[in-house]
C-alpha cells in the first residue's frame, strides 16, 4: 500500500500535497499497489473530506489534541503509531520545511530511512528507484532502498503536477484515527506563527522568477520587469552586471557568484546567457528568454524563445497576463 | 573552570555573583561539520558511475560554517566550549583545523575513507557513538550539505540521543529553563519555540557574517586537541546502509526550443497561452 | 562610484614577531622554506643545546589553498630539485618525462617542422609537470617539517624602519566595497620580521613597491614581460603521447610580434597548451585570449583537440627581461626570489628550476643570519653574492641579450639569437638595451582602422563553444572567485585618464589585454568620449597583465582579500 501524508497548517491544506498525491496515483497505477492518504492534526475532518474527493482508496484523519500546534515530537509519535498499524510499503510526503523537521525523526524511530527531495521515480523490475539531484543540481542520482518497508520518500516542490491529480469517481471513505500521545512526549513549546519582512530575499523559494540582464539598458527600465514579476506573482532577479552596478541588491543575483535557483518558470529578459549566469538557473523547469540577439547563448537552454526587443514585448505581455488572470 | 582568587576578591558579592552566573551559563556545544567538493569545482563521475572522482578541491560545507559561527557567538556570550566533529578521510581534518583556528576548542575526527559512503543514518550513529562520553548542552548542524542536500543528519542524531530538536534556526536565546529559538517557516513566516536542554538545532545559513581566522588563531589551532576516532571504534554502532545510490549521472535535458514569433502583441498572446496551458503558472 | 582598496588607517593592528617571513608559496617560496628547515634540522641535531626554532618562520600564501594560484606550462628542469631533495623523482608528482620534441613554424593552414630542434628547446631529461600539483606536494613537505604556511593571507604592504624593511603587513579582511569595515572585519597583522623574503611570482606587488622605493632598477634594463594564456584539455586517447613537447612560432602572429605556443602531452590524456605573447605589441586592440583561440583553429591543433574537452583556463604574465633586468636581490632586511626577481631563462622558456635554486640560496643566507641573529644588508648580501656565483648566473648570462633583439621583430631577434649562441650570449654588444613594453603600444590614430594584417587578433573572440571559446566562458573555467563585497584591488590612479584620454587614444586596451574580463568601457553620455571605465574585480585571475601593459601606467594591482583568486587545479 502507498500512503500519502497530506500536509495541513493551522487547518488549511497545503496545496503542494496535491503534487504528492499525483505522484502516489502514478506509482499506484504502475505497481498496482492500493493508494491511501492521511491528514495529521488536531481536528482535520474537513481537510480529510477534501482529500477524499480525489482518487484514493481511503483517507485517514489522524487526530489528537496534542497535534495542534505542530511539533516534531507529536507528529513523529502519532505517525509512528499510525504507520505501524497500517504497514504501508511506501510513505510519500512533500519536501516542505515542516516535513524536513520531523520525517527523519519518524523514520529513525522506526529504524527506517528517508530518500528526501526526490524529483521522480522509476520502477526497475521489482525495485522502486527514486531520482534526486546531487551537488546542487550538477548530477542526479538514482537511489534505492536497501532495507525493509516502510520506505519514506519526500518529493521536491514542483516535481509533480498538482493540477493533474485525479478526482475519484465517488468520495473515498474517511476514517478518524485517534492516536495516543503520552504526557512528556512533546518537549517543544511553539509560540504563535508570525510574518516578518525578511531581511534578504530567498530566491530559491520562488516559483516564478523574472530576471533582467544588460539588455535592460538603464536602471529605470527595471520597473517594467518588476511589473511583470508582480503580474506573475513572482520575484525579481538579475544577472551579475546589474547587481554590480548597484541597480538591484546583491541578494537578487543569480549565477555562479549569486544564488542557484530551480523555479517553475524563469523569464530571462535581456540576458545573453553567459555560462556564469546559466549555471545558476539551468535547473529551472521552464525557461523563457527574451533577447533581441538571435545568437544569444541563452536560447540554447530556453524552452520558449522570444527573439525581439524586450521593451516592445514586455508591456503587451503584462497586459495579456493580467487579462488571463482576471478572465478564467 | 577553576579561578584562583586573592583573598580580597573572595568575599566580594558582586564578583561571586558574576562568577556564579558565568559558571552556570557555561555552555558546551558540538558542531557537526562536513567537507564537500568546492562549489564551482568541475566534478567528474568515477569509473563505476556511482560517485564522483575524488581528485577535486574541497572546502567546508557552507551551511556548517554558519552553524560554527553561531556556536562561537554563543560561546562568546555565555562562556563555554565549542567542539567540532567530522567524519571522512584525512583531508577532512582541514575543516576541523579551520574551525579550531576560528576559535573552536577541540576537534574530533572520525577518520577513514569508508565514512564517505555512509548514509545519514549511519553517520549520525557513528557520531552518537563517538560522543557517548561527552556531555553537550547543544548540538548544531548546518541546514543541509551542499553535496547530498538531504538535511537529515541533525534530526536523526536528535532522535538517536533522545533529545528535542528544531530545524532552520535563525536565532537562539538562553532562558532560565532552556532556550528560545526562532524558526524559519516558508513564505516569510517565523515562529519562536521554547525548548529544554540538551537539544539539537539545525542552523539557517546567512544569519551572521562569518568571521575570519586570524594568524594567531591558526597558530594556536596547531596545539588544540584533535581526537582521532577509527572506524573500528564505532563499527558496532553502525550497520548496513539503508539506501543505496544505484547510479550517479549528468541530467540529460532533451530540450526543444520553441520559437515564439509574430509582432510583439502576437508574441505576448502566444506566450501567455503557453504559460497558461503548458507551463501552468497562470 | 569606484572605490579602490587602500589599507585602513588609524586602526589597531595585531603585532606578531617573526624571524623570517616568506611572501608567496610558489616554487621559490616553498623551496626556500624547505631548505631553511633542512639547515635548521641539521644544525639542531649537531647543537642540541642551542637549537634554532622554526616557530617564527612563516610563509604567506594569498590563495585559499597551496598551489591554487600557480600556473605554468610546465616543463621542469630537475637540476635544482635534485640538489634540494635528492631522489625527489620517486615521490614528486611528475606527469611525464619529455621524450619527443618538435618545433614548428606555422602558416595559416600549414606547418613546417624545424629539422633540428634548437638546443635551448631540447627537453630530454626534463619533466612535464603541473606546477599546481607540484607546489601542493612541495608545500606538504614544508608543512611536515613544521614551518607554518598561512593560506588565505596576502602580503599587502611592506613595513619599514627607516631604510630597513622590517616586515610585512597582511591584508585587511572584511572591508566592504566602500572601504569601510564590515561587522566581521579583521585588521591585517603587522608581521615584524628580521628577514623578509619576497617570492611573489611575476610582477610581485611588494617587489614593485620595494623597487620603486629604493630605485633598485636604476642601473638595470626595464623589466619586460609576456603573458601566457593557457587551457588544459582532455583529449581522446592516442592523440598525443605523454612527454611529447611541441613549440610553435609564426601563425597566428605576424613577424612583428614576439610569441609562440606550447603543447605538452601529459598523462591521463591531458594536454597542456597555451600561447605566450610579449606585452610589447603595438596594437591596443590585440586580445591575447583571442590569439589562443585563433591558434587552436589551425588544422594541426584543431585535429589534436577534436572531440576533446577544455577543462581549465588561466593566464599569467612572465618576466622576459633576462639578466640585465634583474634588480639587486638583497638589501637591508630583504631578499627577492624567482620570478619576482626576474630569474627566468626566456630562451629556454624556463624559470621554475631557477626559482627553486634562488630559494635555496636565500635559505642558506637566512640560516646564517639566524645563527648570527642579525640580518643587516651586509649579511643578506651574501645571497646576492651566491646568486652571482651560482649556475643561475651562468645560465642567465648566456641568454642575457636574448629577448631584447626581438623588439625589432622576429627575424631580427632570430639573427641576434643565432649570434649570441656562438658568443656566450654577447651577440654584437655585451648589453643590449630594452624598452618597457607598455611604451611600445601605439595609439589608434597611428594604426589602420580595420587592424590591417592583425585584424584576426583584435577584439574579443566569439568562440564556437567546442574548440574555441569567448572570454567569459573560458574565464568560468579558471574557477576564479572573490569575496564580492570588497573594494577594487585594481587601483587606478586617476579614472579621468581612462575616460577622457584612453577611451579615445587607445580605445581602452585593458578590455583586450586582460584575460579575465575585469575591465570594461561602458556607455556613459556624461563622459567626454561617451565611455566610462567599469570594473569587475571579482573576475581577476591575478596575472598582473594590467599592471604591466597599461600604456599610462596608472593601474596598480594590489592583493585582494586573501583567499580569493583563481583555482588552478591541475594547471
Amino acid at each position: 500500500m502507498i500512503l500519502v501524508i497530506v500536509e495541513q497548517r493551522e487547518g488549511k491544506l497545503n496545496r503542494v500535497s496535491w503534487e504528492t498525491l499525483t505522484a502516489g496515483q502514478a506509482i499506484a497505477a504502475e505497481t498496482g499497489w492500493p493508494l491511501e492518504a492521511a491528514v495529521v492534526g488536531g481536528s482535520v475532518a474537513a481537510i480529510a473530506a477534501e482529500v477524499a474527493g480525489k482518487k484514493v482508496a481511503k483517507v485517514s484523519a489522524v487526530e489528537s489534541a496534542k497535534l495542534e500546534p505542530y511539533t516534531p515530537d507529536s507528529f513523529a509519535a502519532a505517525l509512528k503509531q499510525f504507520i505501524e498499524s497500517k504497514q504501508p510499503k511506501l510513505v510519500l510526503m512533500p519536501h516542505t520545511y515542516q516535513v524536513r523537521d520531523f520525517v527523519p525523526k519518524l523514520a529513525t524511530a522506526m529504524g527506517r530511512t528517508v530518500i528526501s527531495d526526490a524529483i521522480g521515480y522509476k520502477k526497475e523490475g521489482e525495485k522502486m528507484v527514486f531520482t534526486r539531484q546531487m551537488f546542487q543540481g550538477k548530477f542526479v542520482a538514482d537511489v534505492s532502498f536497501a532495507g525493509d518497508a516502510p520506505w519514506f520518500v519526500t518529493f521536491q516542490n514542483g516535481a509533480f503536477r498538482g493540477d493533474k491529480v485525479e478526482a475519484g469517481a465517488a468520495a473515498a471513505p474517511v476514517e478518524t484515527v485517534a492516536v495516543e500521545i503520552a504526557d512528556g512526549v512533546v518537549r517543544n513549546k511553539p509560540q504563535e506563527v508570525f510574518k516578518e519582512a525578511k531581511q534578504a530575499v530567498d530566491l530559491t523559494q520562488a516559483e516564478v522568477i523574472v530576471a533582467v540582464g544588460r539588455g535592460i539598458k538603464e536602471q529605470k527600465n527595471i520597473e517594467i520587469a518588476k511589473q511583470l514579476a508582480e503580474a506573475l506573482g513572482g520575484e525579481l532577479a538579475a544577472s551579475r552586471p546589474i547587481c554590480d552596478s548597484g541597480w538591484l541588491p546583491m541578494d537578487r543575483q543569480i549565477g555562479s557568484s549569486g544564488q542557484t535557483v530551480a523555479p517553475k518558470l524563469y523569464l530571462a529578459l535581456g540576458i545573453s546567457g553567459a555560462i556564469q549566469h546559466i549555471v545558476g538557473m539551468k535547473g529551472a523547469r521552464t525557461i523563457v528568454a527574451v533577447n533581441k540577439d538571435s545568437e544569444a547563448p541563452i536560447f540554447e537552454i530556453a524552452d520558449y524563445a522570444v527573439v525581439g526587443n524586450l521593451f516592445e514585448v514586455v508591456p503587451p505581455l503584462i497586459e495579456e497576463i493580467k487579462k488571463a488572470k482576471a478572465g478564467a | 573552570m577553576l579561578i584562583h582568587v586573592g583573598e580580597a576578591w573572595a568575599d566580594d558579592p558582586v564578583f561571586n555573583e558574576t562568577l556564579r552566573r558565568r559558571q552556570e551559563s557555561f555552555v558546551k556545544i558540538l558542531v557537526c561539520m562536513k567537507q564537500v567538493p568546492q562549489k564551482d569545482a568541475p566534478l567528474k563521475l568515477n569509473e563505476g558511475g556511482t560517485w564522483i572522482r575524488e581528485d577535486v578541491s574541497y572546502e567546508v560545507n557552507e551551511p556548517d560554517a554558519y552553524a560554527l559561527e553561531e556556536a562561537l557567538r554563543q560561546k562568546e556570550k555565555h562562556s563555554g566550549e565549542v567542539v567540532v566533529i567530522t567524519s571522512g578521510p584525512a583531508r577532512a581534518s582541514q575543516v576541523l583545523r579551520e574551525a579550531l583556528a576560528k576559535g573552536a576548542d577541540r576537534a574530533i575526527h572520525l577518520e577513514d575513507n569508508a565514512f564517505v559512503g555512509l548514509d545519514a543514518y549511519n553517520t549520525a550513529r557513528a557520531f552518537a557513538a563517538a560522543i557517548k562520553d561527552e556531555k553537550f548542552d547543544l548540538i548544531f548542524t548546518g541546514l543541509q550539505s551542499d553535496d547530498y542536500g538531504y538535511a537529515q543528519t541533525g534530526v536523526i542524531l536528535a532522535e538517536l540521543l533522545g533529545w528535542p530538536h528544531a530545524t532552520i534556526i535563525m536565532q537562539i536565546e538562553k532562558q532560565d529553563a532552556g532556550i528560545r529559538v526562532k524558526r524559519e517557516l516558508e513564505a516569510g513566516f517565523f515562529q519562536f519555540v521554547d525548548m529544554p536542554l540538551p537539544a539539537v538545532l539545525t542552523i539557517q545559513s546567512g544569519i551572521n557574517k562569518l568571521r575570519y581566522a586570524t594568524l594567531i588563531g591558526i597558530k594556536q589551532a596547531k596545539n588544540k586537541p584533535m581526537r582521532k576516532v577509527t572506524m573500528a571504534e564505532v563499527q558496532t554502532a553502525i550497520g548496513e546502509n539503508l539506501q543505496k545510490i544505484e547510479k550517479l549521472y549528468i541530467p540529460q535535458k532533451t530540450k526543444k526550443t520553441e520559437m515564439i514569433q509574430g509582432s510583439p502583441g502576437e508574441m505576448a498572446k502566444k506566450l501567455v497561452e503557453k504559460l497558461r496551458n503548458e507551463v501552468r503558472v497562470l | 562610484m569606484l572605490v579602490f582598496r587602500t589599507p585602513l588607517e588609524n586602526i589597531d593592528r595585531p603585532q606578531m614577531e617573526a624571524d623570517v617571513v616568506i611572501v608567496g608559496g610558489g616554487p621559490a617560496g616553498m623551496a626556500c622554506a624547505l631548505r631553511l628547515s633542512q639547515l635548521i634540522d641539521e644544525h639542531n641535531s649537531k647543537n642540541p643545546d642551542a637549537p634554532l626554532s622554526k616557530e617564527n618562520i612563516y610563509v604567506l600564501e594569498k590563495a585559499r589553498e597551496i598551489g591554487q594560484h600557480c600556473l605554468s606550462g610546465a616543463l621542469l628542469d630537475p637540476r635544482s630539485m635534485r640538489e634540494l631533495l635528492p631522489g625527489f623523482e620517486k615521490e614528486a608528482p611528475l606527469d611525464a618525462q619529455c621524450n619527443k620534441e618538435g618545433v614548428y613554424f606555422l602558416t595559416k593552414n600549414g606547418k613546417f617542422k624545424l629539422p633540428i630542434t634548437p638546443p635551448p628547446l631540447r627537453d630530454h631529461g626534463n619533466y612535464v609537470i603541473s606546477i599546481n600539483k607540484f607546489v601542493k606536494w612541495l608545500g606538504s613537505k614544508v608543512e611536515e617539517t613544521g614551518i607554518t604556511i598561512f593560506t588565505g593571507f596576502a602580503g599587502s604592504q611592506l613595513l619599514y624602519d627607516g631604510n630597513r624593511v622590517a616586515g610585512v603587513r597582511t591584508d585587511d579582511k572584511g572591508v566592504d566595497k566602500e572601504n569601510h569595515p564590515k561587522s566581521n572585519f579583521e585588521p591585517g597583522y603587522d608581521l615584524k620580521a628580521k628577514i623578509t623574503i619576497l617570492a611573489e611570482g611575476t610582477r610581485g606587488s611588494l617587489t614593485k613597491e620595494l623597487i620603486n622605493k629604493f630605485d633598485l632598477a636604476k642601473d638595470r634594463n626595464p623589466q619586460t614581460y609576456g603573458v601566457g594564456v593557457k587551457e588544459l584539455w582532455e583529449v581522446p586517447s592516442g592523440r598525443i603521447a605523454p612527454g611529447e613537447v611541441i613549440y610553435t612560432m609564426g601563425w597566428p602572429l605576424t613577424t612583428k610580434k614576439y610569441g609562440g605556443a606550447w603543447i605538452y602531452g601529459s598523462k591521463d590524456n591531458l594536454v597542456s597548451l597555451g600561447f605566450v605573447i610579449g606585452l610589447d605589441y603595438p596594437d591596443p586592440r590585440l586580445d591575447p585570449q583571442h590569439v589562443l583561440q585563433d591558434f587552436k583553429q589551425h588544422p594541426f591543433v584543431a585535429k589534436l583537440l577534436e572531440g576533446g574537452k577544455m577543462i581549465r583556463y588561466g593566464a599569467k604574465s612572465m618576466p622576459y627581461g633576462g639578466w640585465w633586468a634583474v634588480p639587486p636581490v638583497a638589501g637591508d632586511g630583504w631578499m627577492i626570489l624567482g620570478d619576482s626577481a626576474g630569474l627566468v631563462n626566456s630562451q629556454r622558456l624556463k624559470g621554475i628550476h631557477l626559482a627553486i635554486k634562488s630559494g635555496m640560496l636565500a635559505a642558506e643566507t637566512a640560516f646564517e643570519a639566524l645563527k648570527k641573529n642579525e640580518a643587516s644588508a651586509a649579511t643578506l648580501n651574501e645571497y646576492q653574492k651566491k646568486v652571482d656565483s651560482s649556475w643561475i648566473k651562468d645560465e642567465l648570462w648566456k641568454v642575457r641579450n636574448f629577448h631584447q633583439a626581438f623588439e625589432k621583430g622576429f627575424l631580427n631577434g632570430m639573427f641576434h639569437a643565432g649570434l649570441q649562441q656562438f658568443t656566450g650570449g654577447r651577440g654584437l654588444w655585451n648589453r643590449y638595451p630594452a624598452h618597457a613594453g607598455h611604451e611600445r603600444m601605439e595609439k589608434l590614430s597611428q594604426l589602420p582602422a580595420d587592424g590591417g594584417s592583425e585584424a584576426h587578433l583584435l577584439g574579443p573572440a566569439k568562440g564556437d563553444g567546442k574548440l574555441t571559446f569567448d572570454k567569459l566562458t573560458d574565464l568560468y573555467h579558471s574557477g576564479t572567485k572573490h569575496e564580492e563585497d570588497q573594494p577594487s584591488h585594481l587601483v587606478i590612479a586617476d579614472t579621468n585618464v581612462c575616460n577622457a584620454r584612453c577611451a579615445k587614444e587607445y580605445g581602452g586596451p585593458c578590455q583586450n589585454f586582460c584575460p579575465a574580463n575585469v575591465y570594461e568601457l561602458v556607455d556613459d553620455a556624461t563622459q567626454p568620449h561617451g565611455k566610462r571605465i567599469s570594473l569587475n574585480p571579482a573576475n581577476c585571475v591575478h596575472c598582473k597583465t594590467c599592471d604591466i601593459a597599461d600604456p599610462y601606467q596608472i593601474i596598480t594591482w594590489v592583493p585582494p582579500e586573501g583567499g580569493g583568486g583563481p583555482n588552478y587545479d591541475g594547471m
